[in-house]
């Protein structure tokens, strides 16, 4: 698995690194069971406070996505609970609307033009498409 | 200034460094220092950010006594620094603003070994290899070296007894791209392997985004913000607004805005603040919020900073 992470990306440092692991688990980079790098080899590689690492690795332990066992590292759980590939779909969305908006599109026109390039037609009659409320 | 309110202490956590109610004046009457309540938590990399003349060395200096308060104390992890400033300096490794050296007739070899004698905790291992990962060459007279590399033999010498204090007065002055980059590695894996607490003076706020997490902005001596980074991200806020023709902006937030930016229907401001709280006072005025957007930490000192020197 591969983490990389990006100072202009607009989320703090350790949701970067929650969200990398959490994508190493949709693309199947990393599977159960697999070791994580140490809190102290990851800061090391990123260059980021290792305060900032244990504090991903804990919010990701807390969510279930990992796991500690006591002197022998930090491995991928088995998952439970919603997909990871469904929580990271809420995500990107998420942050596509937020993007539109910024330009003044709303959620219904972004659709559309994402049906419209990957050349799958309208959604306009959809009605109960979401409204993305913030 | 004209400043909201913002966080400026940190109590209640352990501090390794801290400063109450310090006052600095230098010769000619000129205050250095105006009251700095200096919090640095164990552990911390805390980020000390302000423009020149703001006060920034004198606060390092005071924690080392080399400048004595006028008024209020300083403690390094515990130690009045006025009263024992051998043992407080013990725990301390100082890397200078002013790349100056006392003993520029020394090699670097007989430099180090000059250094190596104040601290029984000096390893000569780490050392030699701090040396070659900065490129410190051991032959040549220290007063010969190119001012990087004068900076990265201070480095050396204040990591190398791997004190639990590291006090870094604009560290990576005078070093090229890569050696900044080699000193922000070399940071990172010495705090991972022994628990360091670091105070990092800068203007270039941007080199110490990965690694802070704890921040305070220095105006005219006194500290007009001093918070964890988590309470920074979550409370500082760049709105981009689309304001409708004849806006009269969000009179309940006047006093709270700490930066303006834009004109006509297209404006950014920048707000302390509850997210939901503050986009609802816009949305109220009659103004539509397009995006929230978290600041990157240069951009948010430099937000900060503005606010507080407009007149």
């Amino acid at each position: 698995m591969l983490i990389r992470i990006e100072l202009s990306d607009p989320r703090p440092i350790y949701q970067q690194i929650v969200d990398e692991v959490r994508r190493g688990i949709v693309l199947g980079t990393a599977l159960p069971e697999d070791p994580l790098p140490s809190v102290r080899a990851l800061a090391a590689e990123l260059r980021v406070n290792p305060n900032t690492v244990a504090q991903a690795y804990r919010e990701l332990e807390r969510a279930g996505v990992i796991y500690t066992r006591r002197g022998q590292g930090t491995f991928i759980a088995t998952p439970t609970g919603p997909s990871e590939r469904d929580l990271l779909l809420d995500d990107v969305v998420d942050r596509a609307i937020r993007d539109a908006r910024r330009f003044g599109i709303e959620p219904h026109e972004l659709a559309e033009a994402i049906l419209r390039a990957a050349g799958a037609g309208s959604l306009s009659s959809s009605p109960s498409f979401p409204s993305g409320d913030r | 200034m004209t400043l909201p309110s913002l966080p400026a202490r940190l109590d209640g956590r352990t501090l390794a460094l801290e400063t109450r109610a310090v006052h600095v004046t230098y010769a000619g009457g000129t205050a250095a220092l105006a009251g700095l309540d200096l919090q640095v938590p164990e552990g911390a990399v805390y980020v000390l950010a302000g423009p020149n003349g703001a006060g920034k060395s004198t606060a390092i200096k005071v924690l080392l006594d080399l400048v004595r308060p006028r008024q209020g104390t300083a403690h390094v992890c515990g130690v009045e620094v006025a009263r024992k400033p051998a043992l407080a300096r013990a725990h301390v490794g100082y890397v200078p603003e002013k790349a100056e050296i006392s003993l520029g007739w020394l090699d670097a070899a007989r430099y180090l070994r000059h250094h190596a004698a104040f601290f029984d905790a000096w390893d000569w291992d780490y050392a030699r290899a701090l040396c070659a990962r900065l490129n410190v060459p051991l032959e040549p007279r220290v007063g010969t070296l190119s001012k990087g590399g004068l900076r990265a033999l201070m480095l050396v010498t204040a990591l190398a007894h791997r004190p639990p204090v590291l006090l870094l007065d604009e560290p990576a002055d005078g070093l090229d791209p890569l050696a900044r980059e080699t000193l922000a590695a070399l940071l990172v894996e010495h705090m991972a392997e022994w628990p360091t607490t670091v105070l990092w003076s800068t203007h270039h706020v941007h080199e110490a985004d990965r690694l802070a997490d704890h921040v305070g902005l220095l105006l005219g001596g006194r500290l007009v913000l001093q918070a964890e980074r988590g309470a920074l991200d979550a409370a500082l806020r760049r709105y981009r607004i689309q304001a409708p023709p004849g806006w009269a902006g969000a009179p309940s937030l006047n006093g709270e805005v700490l930066l303006r930016e834009g004109s006509g229907p297209d404006l950014a401001w920048t707000v302390w603040g509850d997210e939901r709280e503050v986009a609802g006072r816009i949305t109220a005025s009659g103004a539509t919020v397009r995006d929230a957007a978290r600041l990157s930490l240069e951009d948010a000192a430099l937000a900060v900073l503005r606010a507080g020197s407009r007149p």
